[in-house]
């Protein structure tokens, strides 16, 4: 018995020295610091070397400038305090963009703003000029009757032209 | 030998009809200009030139912007009856939207998305306003005769029912915070007595506000309004003839039951009145007809009821002096 006690005292003396000395390699080992990977660049531009990158006003401005220098893309109550279905109205938003983009081809000379009005829905924009004005026309009716069928509310698409897409450019850099 | 005989074989018919294609397509591009020459090899075909002359056949020609030529003195609600998007064109205002970080002024209204993204009010001009108001005053109905004041207004309709409507930009008109309906009722137009109005305050707890003397009954556990509306009015009707029965045990109630003072039931009462008829014995015990019984009522009360402090301490002994007839020297 006696035995055993001793060297049961021995086993606690190691590992107390022993121990710390781990934990000490291990914390030398594995904690490493590194830069922080924090970059924000969406929304940003670089300045070319030329400065004869163009950018809208809307690409001029970068996100942290909304509500002070520009405004919101999409308008509605979904976003405010308990506001109701946020993110019905999120994907709903995308779909409109991704639905205009690939009906007005190379059309849009802005970003597509979806403002929600009670339960209509407005989208405005800035188009070119290079349809004809009857297929303009029909590209009109065309969205209008297919996202009211697909949304299930009135929508209505207000656009404004414009002759050449360089009549949107605010600056170069 | 043979193996790398039959390989360049292989690669060559591989690639016969990949020129034979390149050679196909350059001759159709170039047909429609020289149709009756010979096909000509382009191996860098001129893309350019071919991109703008697609760009000036797709040239619109659009006249003048109409704001350039709307009178001054035109019917704006008729110009933008409805609620819609700027439109540069349509609005003859000078206007400018943008931060610029030189010294020069704003992006002007053409090709400005930052007016078309913020809600407009031209539809809403003051003459269209007025508009609206005279087209909706036929059906209107005149102010009740007897309901002027707001006295009157509360005197004949007492119970005041407050429920909320929200409106959102959404398709979906339910909301759930719309389902809450708080009923308030004056408790003085109600009919009550002591023992009543006793029971019903206890019975009500903290919806009974003391400052405006208002009960304030909430309901949102029914999922719609109706079903609310309907519980409200049921809990009021169920607290007021609540607070009329009168239960058995109620009379069980002894002096030491009591959450107040009463001087009516009390000793002092009693005592009063037998030493003020002394030596006769007291018939009943009306205090009415003895001087400054009233005044003592008051300060006993308040002085046990409230608690001691110097005032009720100081009235407590300005009535007793008074019912006692003693002569009183600070008084004056």
């Amino acid at each position: 018995m006696s035995d055993g006690d001793v060297g049961n005292a021995d086993c606690d003396v190691n590992f107390s020295y022993i121990l710390p000395v781990v934990q000490q390699t291990f914390m030398q080992r594995y904690f490493h610091t590194s830069t922080v990977v924090s970059k924000v660049q969406s929304g940003r531009y670089k300045i070319t070397i030329n400065r004869n990158k163009p950018l809208t006003y809307e690409m001029a401005n970068p996100p942290h400038y909304i509500a002070h220098r520009k405004s919101w893309n999409s308008w509605n109550t979904s976003n405010i305090k308990d506001g109701n279905r946020p993110s019905e109205t999120a994907t709903e938003d995308m779909f409109i963009r991704k639905f205009m983009w690939g009906t007005w081809p190379n059309l849009f000379a802005s970003e597509v703003i979806i403002k929600r009005q009670h339960n209509i829905i407005r989208i405005a924009g800035i188009i070119t000029r290079t349809l004809t004005p009857y297929k303009i026309y029909f590209l009109i009716g065309y969205t209008e009757e297919l996202l009211s069928y697909w949304l299930q509310c009135p929508i209505k698409v207000e656009l404004v032209t414009i002759d050449n897409k360089k009549q949107m450019i605010f600056k170069y850099i | 030998m043979l193996l790398l005989k039959r390989g360049c074989e292989v690669n060559f018919i591989q690639s016969l009809p990949k020129t034979l294609r390149f050679l196909a397509a350059h001759s159709s591009a170039s047909e429609p200009n020289e149709q009756e020459q010979f096909r000509v090899l382009e191996l860098f075909p001129r893309k350019k030139s071919v991109m703008h002359e697609k760009q000036k056949t797709h040239h619109i020609n659009i006249p003048p912007p109409r704001s350039n030529e709307m009178p001054i003195d035109q019917d704006w609600p008729s110009v933008w009856p409805g609620a819609r998007t700027f439109h540069p064109a349509s609005v003859p205002l000078p206007l400018r939207q943008g931060y610029q970080e030189k010294d020069i002024a704003p992006p002007n209204k053409y090709a400005n998305a930052e007016l078309m993204k913020i809600p407009n009010f031209l539809h809403l001009t003051p003459p269209a306003i007025q508009r609206h108001c005279e087209a909706l005053k036929q059906f209107c109905t005149e102010w009740p005769a007897g309901l002027e004041t707001e006295e009157k207004c509360m005197k004949h309709f007492p119970v005041e029912i407050i429920t909320s409507d929200y409106c959102y930009s959404s398709p979906t008109i339910r909301e759930p915070l719309a389902r809450i309906v708080s009923l308030r009722v004056r408790i003085s137009s109600l009919h009550l007595d002591t023992h009543a109005k006793d029971k019903l305050l206890r019975l009500l707890g903290n919806r009974y506000n003391p400052d405006t003397d208002i009960i304030t009954i909430t309901a949102d556990r029914c999922p719609t309004k109706k079903q609310n509306l309907e519980y409200v009015r049921y809990l009021l009707t169920a607290v007021y003839h609540e607070s009329w029965k009168v239960e058995s045990w109620e009379a069980e109630k002894s002096v030491a039951d009591m959450e107040y003072y009463d001087w009516d039931t009390s000793p002092s009462r009693t005592h009063l009145v037998t030493l003020y008829k002394w030596p006769e014995p007291p018939m009943d015990y009306d205090y009415e007809t003895i001087p400054h019984a009233t005044e003592y009522k008051i300060a006993v009360s308040d002085l046990i009821n409230n608690g001691e402090d110097q005032y009720s301490v100081n009235k407590y002994k300005e009535a007793v002096k008074n019912l006692l007839n003693l002569k009183c020297d600070n008084k004056g």
